[in-house]
């Protein structure tokens, strides 16, 4: 009998909010808009900075030197005299300005120190490029120099060079793009699982009590938790569509966007267990967010209301996930396995890691469903207290 | 059968209904009249177990809103006045089919149950449309059809008529006289003592949540010395301002 009424009203539930523009729009608003649009503007702004900064780099000197025909060498330099250089540069018409001691190629000559001041504009991302450019130049000049000394004195460039050493990075490619991920990733999956059921939520509960058709259904003779239950179903399968939207959206943007990723983005670092745990974990926060966003639609006197309530959902999905963005999955303190949706963020950022503590797993999960159970019961409380479901 | 037995209700200090007691016979259409807020939905939330009585007890064909809330559920079929409660992204089909069937109607007697309704009420060429783009008097049809699809003993009417122009105020009333021909026992609330006396030969006339009268018009008439019902409302509701 329980089961029959879930799935009736399960059904009906669904097929209602898939009539519902208003709530598919919510559902596939992260996932289908928000993500494109974040990472097209991401990787626009990082490529052209970039871009620019490599194609065009002018720079005024002062002074002279053999240094001037090294830098004239490098693709995109440009020496320009502007008037007033210091203005320029803070202008950023110049992104540095050199300056040689007058007497730079004699100190140079006796075996001296020359001096060059380079200045540079250090809020500028391209005046940074521009410094580092002339940086280079300058300890390849300077490494000439030397070497030429050395000969003089008879001597290899080994004799200044005793340790020849290579620094190599453990992390395979997959960790890298997997590290990168990471980083966004449950950024964006927590929050479209938070979104995403919102509008179905808000209008199950407030909704229907608002047009009068919960007063309808309750004085039917089937059980309130049952009408509930099917309600977090309902909204869990929004919420859950949501992510998994995300996910290929996601995958999309990161594959053919301008961030240039091709050559490190792969799914690779998925293992069968590692995507249980994702799925697990996708599933408890679904059930996590739908169970207190009927709470909030129950206590809303109206739809309007229930809107206001449900921007709090979203802002407790985004500061754990923003609060772990930069933390590698080992910096992450043992405590937010306990602490709801913390516990979420920092198992989707081990899947992505490529590597699930199994302890971990063990413990977010657990402490979630404890929380789904809290949630559920609470809200089955506020559904059945008398009223509840009574527009007035 | 309805038997409301020294009904009160209070939402915090506030007394909605104080001291309340009538009775409905079974195959009787019995009026519920009172003013806007005297207390008519309030007494039919609590006949439909949506609100629990403070104090007293009302029966439904023998059963107890408190004690056996199922069993009265199972009885009854109530139809909200006012913006009718619909899905309105369902069709009316869908909308009544989804309550039948938590009523626990299997398909074909279901579709038999539309079927029939949906011929009694005219509403044929409407049926497989979504709900939301009806008039005021299609609603209330699919909102009836609604409320009767499980076929109910007792019919509870809050302010049916209210919004509805005459014709399908007409409509309406017939079909509560098709009702009591089936033997359904029918309360109606109404505020309008004339549309009262079309339908009912007895009432409860509630004001400001007490019982004034219950019983025949005739007795109704005789008690108050005037023969004019609008007029002894009138009496009623000024009497208790005095
Ligand atoms: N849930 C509620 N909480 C507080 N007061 C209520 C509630 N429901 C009804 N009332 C009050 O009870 C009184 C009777 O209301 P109601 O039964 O709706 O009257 P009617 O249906 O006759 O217009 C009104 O004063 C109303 O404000
Ligand atoms: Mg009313």
């Amino acid at each position: 009998m329980g089961r029959r009424v879930i799935w009736t009203v399960f059904r009906k539930e669904m097929l209602d909010l898939f009539r519902d523009r208003k709530a598919l729009l919510g559902t596939f608003l992260v996932p289908l808009v928000i993500i494109p649009f974040v990472f097209f503007l991401l990787g626009m702004s990082y490529s052209n900075v970039e871009k620019e900064a490599r194609a065009y780099i002018p720079i005024a000197v002062n002074g002279s030197s053999g240094l001037v025909a090294s830098l004239q060498t490098i693709p995109g330099v440009s020496i320009l005299q502007p008037s007033n250089q210091e203005q320029a540069l803070q202008e950023g018409q110049l992104r540095a300005i050199i300056t040689i001691s007058p007497a730079f190629e004699e100190r140079v000559k006796v075996g001296g120190t020359g001096e060059v001041v380079v200045a540079f504009d250090s809020t500028n991302q391209k005046s940074v490029y521009a410094r580092t450019v002339i940086e280079k130049t300058v300890e390849a000049y300077s490494k000439e120099i030397v070497v030429q000394r050395l000969k003089q004195a008879g001597m290899s460039e080994q004799a200044i060079k005793p340790i020849a050493s290579t620094y190599q990075n453990v992390a395979t490619e997959e960790r890298l793009s997997g590290g990168m991920l990471a980083g966004i990733i449950p950024l964006m999956l927590v929050v479209s699982l938070a979104s995403g059921g919102i509008a179905a939520a808000n209008d199950l509960v407030a909704g229907e009590k608002e047009r009068g058709t919960l007063e309808s259904l309750m004085t039917a003779p089937i059980a309130a938790n049952h009408i509930l239950t099917a309600k977090l179903m309902a909204v869990m399968v929004m919420s859950c569509m949501s992510a998994l939207a995300s996910l290929v959206s996601l995958s999309l943007v990161l594959r053919l966007g301008p961030l240039e990723m091709e050559s490190g983005f792969s799914l690779s670092f998925f293992s069968p267990v590692t995507l249980l745990v994702l799925v697990l974990t996708i599933l408890v926060l679904a059930a996590t967010f739908a169970a207190l966003e009927l709470v909030l639609s129950t206590i809303a006197k109206s739809f309007k209301e229930g809107q206001t309530y449900m921007s709090g959902v979203i802002f407790l999905a985004m500061v754990p996930s923003y609060m772990m963005m930069p933390l590698n999955p080992v910096d992450i303190p043992g405590y937010y396995y306990v602490l709801p949706v913390f516990n979420g963020v920092a198992l989707c950022k081990e899947v992505f890691y490529g590597r699930v503590e199994p302890l971990h797993a063990l413990v977010g999960l657990g402490s979630s469903l404890v929380y789904v159970a809290i949630i559920t019961v609470m809200s089955s409380r506020l559904f059945r207290k008398e009223g509840a479901v009574v527009k007035n | 059968m309805i038997e409301v037995k020294q009904v009160s209700k209070r939402f915090g200090t506030i007394s909605a209904i104080e001291d309340v007691s009538f009775r409905v016979e079974a195959g009787e259409v019995y009026g519920l009249l009172g003013e806007n807020g005297a207390g008519k939905t309030t007494t039919m939330r609590m006949m439909a177990t949506i609100l629990q009585p403070t104090e007293g007890d009302i029966e439904i064909s023998g059963f107890s809103v408190q004690k056996e809330p199922v069993e009265v559920r199972r009885r009854i079929g109530i139809l909200f006045g006012g913006d009718v409660g619909l899905y309105n992204r369902l069709s009316a089909r869908e909308n009544i089919a989804y309550f039948g069937s938590l009523y626990g109607l299997e398909q074909r007697r279901l579709q038999e149950r539309i079927d029939s309704l949906s011929q009694m009420l005219e509403m044929e060429s409407f049926i497989d449309r979504r709900v939301g783009a009806f008039s005021r008097g299609m609603k209330q049809k699919v909102a009836i059809a609604r409320t009767l699809v499980h076929d109910p003993d007792v019919i509870l009417l809050d302010e049916p008529t209210t919004g509805l122009d005459v014709t399908a105020a007409n409509i309406f009333r017939r079909m509560v006289g098709k009702l009591q021909e089936e033997g359904k026992t029918i309360l109606f609330s109404s505020h309008n003592m004339g549309e009262i006396n079309k339908l009912c030969k007895r009432i409860a006339l509630i004001h400001k949540g007490r019982l004034q009268f219950a019983g025949g018009l005739d007795t109704l008439r005789e008690r108050f010395g005037i023969s004019d019902l609008d007029d002894i409302f009138m009496a009623v509701v000024e009497g208790s301002e005095a």
